[in-house]
């Protein structure tokens, strides 16, 4: 079953094509990567499958509908973490949680979720005072809090030491098991390598190559995801 | 409805967090009261003081957190929840009614009790004049928070609005201790129509004008507000 469908998906900020034709489709229970460095597109990407922005031209399909015209109705089954996005300073962790499951019609306990993400120890602790990697863990808690099918996270370790970044691969490998469809938008390889089934390169709102990571390191006679990627990039020049 | 009762429970409890929401809305308004303790007609400063506490809560306070909530993207986050836009506004203007009533049952509370004045002769009629008085608040808030580029500028200009405002309007001191050209531009402030219909009501003898003067700034101020507001 696909879950997601884009494609020839275009979207411009005046003269600047953020996304310039971008196809892909992602099946139930993978793991998609969206790879590329800055201003390639991902993130306006992200937000055209997050019905947050309307496309220019193209067809975006999640879960079979169009997230421009049903946005609510398709976030009951989506859960979204964005590069930015904040909470209220003064807002507790705890409450936050309990907030975030409210606003969903059949959510995940939101007790558990704080317990599986190890924010117990800080769940009176009010947004303003987290640290920056537990404001991320937290933030990928609330994507999750409402039992979503399909999870888009973007930019998920950023902001993570080393332990919490092998601590959170490890939960979406949980996601993973449990049959969550997730799509991970990253600048890391290695996370991409480690976790996703497939990976698309983007690059200047194009998709360069896809495929596993395997694939895409064989496709371009190197030995990691990180030296194709390398490579890819040079192509462009 | 879980979700509006979530949400403006959670806003409430913000607000209540900040200390000088708490003061100017809750303390303030009741520590006027006290030292004009000496004054004979202490029942036509506590309508204008429930209009000030009004004003203090939707022209100040308001247009600071719904801007910061715009810079912040925690509306942009909200929209990626199947929470409505509207549900987010109402339970905004929920928890900043709630911290009014709270403020006002304090100042009415320590005004009949503790200095004797007399309780408001229309009660119904005061009630509808405070929550349109709010509205009308909540409105130039929104307007507010639509025109401020940052929270702030948007608290900035809810203060440079709120403060000759009140002064003017007679909230925080009766129009009648105004002198004489000040008093007129007090004439033509949203917040003294809202005075007027608080004053009238709380005395004993409310006309239909104010009330309707305020509720036409509602529209009007909605409108507006409905026209600008930008999420992100």
């Amino acid at each position: 079953m696909t879950v997601i469908e884009v494609k020839d998906l275009h979207k411009a900020y005046g003269h600047n094509h953020a996304v310039d034709g971008v196809s892909f489709a992602v099946g139930k229970g993978e793991t998609f990567g969206l790879l590329g460095p800055n201003g390639a597109g991902k993130t306006t990407t992200v937000e055209c499958l997050s019905g947050l922005r309307r496309p220019d031209s193209g067809t975006v399909r999640v879960l079979g509908q169009d997230p421009a015209r049903r946005r609510r109705a398709l976030a009951q089954r989506v859960g979204v973490q964005l590069q930015e996005g904040e909470l209220p300073d003064r807002l507790k962790v705890a409450e936050a949680m309990r907030l975030f499951a409210a606003l969903y019609e059949r959510p995940d306990d939101w007790r558990a979720v704080l317990r599986r993400w190890d924010l117990g120890p800080i769940a009176a602790k009010a947004y303003g005072d987290l640290s920056g990697g537990q404001k991320q863990r937290l933030k990928l808690a609330l994507a999750l809090v409402g039992g979503p099918e399909l999870v888009v996270l973007d930019e998920l370790t950023t902001g993570l030491d080393p332990v919490a970044r092998r601590e959170t691969w490890t939960l979406i490998g949980d996601l993973k098991a449990a049959g969550t469809t997730v799509v991970l938008v990253s600048h890391y390889l290695d996370e991409a390598e480690e976790l996703c089934d497939r990976v698309a390169v983007l690059r200047k709102g194009r998709i360069v190559a896809h495929g596993s990571p395997r694939e895409l390191a064989g496709r371009t006679g190197t030995a990691s995801l990180e030296e194709a990627y390398l490579a890819l990039a040079e192509e462009g020049r | 409805m879980r979700a509006f009762a979530h949400l403006s429970a959670s806003e409430l409890r913000l607000l209540s967090r900040d200390p000088a929401t708490l003061f100017f809305m809750v303390a303030f308004p009741a520590m006027l009261l006290l030292l004009n303790g000496s004054n004979d007609h202490l029942e036509v400063f506590v309508p204008g003081y429930l209009a000030m506490v009004l004003a203090i809560g939707g022209i100040s306070t308001l247009p600071g957190v719904m801007a910061g909530y715009r810079e912040r993207k925690v509306l942009r986050r909200l929209a990626t929840t199947p929470v409505s836009p509207f549900v987010l506004l109402t339970a905004q203007i929920a928890a900043q009614l709630a911290m009014a009533l709270a403020g006002a049952a304090v100042l009415v509370g320590v005004a009949v009790i503790g200095f004797g004045v007399a309780p408001p002769a229309h009660p119904a009629a005061l009630a509808l004049a405070f929550l349109l008085c709010a509205l009308m608040c909540y409105a130039i808030g929104f307007v507010l928070a639509a025109l401020a580029p940052r929270a702030r500028t948007a608290d900035m200009m809810g203060l440079l609005v709120m403060f000759p405002m009140i002064f003017l309007a007679g909230a925080a001191i009766p129009r009648e201790g105004v002198p004489g050209e000040l008093r007129e531009i007090g004439a033509y402030l949203p917040l003294t129509q809202g005075v007027t219909a608080l004053r009238e009501s709380w005395l004993g003898q409310p006309t239909p004008m104010p009330f309707l003067l305020v509720s036409a700034i509602i529209v009007l101020g909605t409108a507006i507000a409905v026209a600008l507001f930008r999420w992100e």
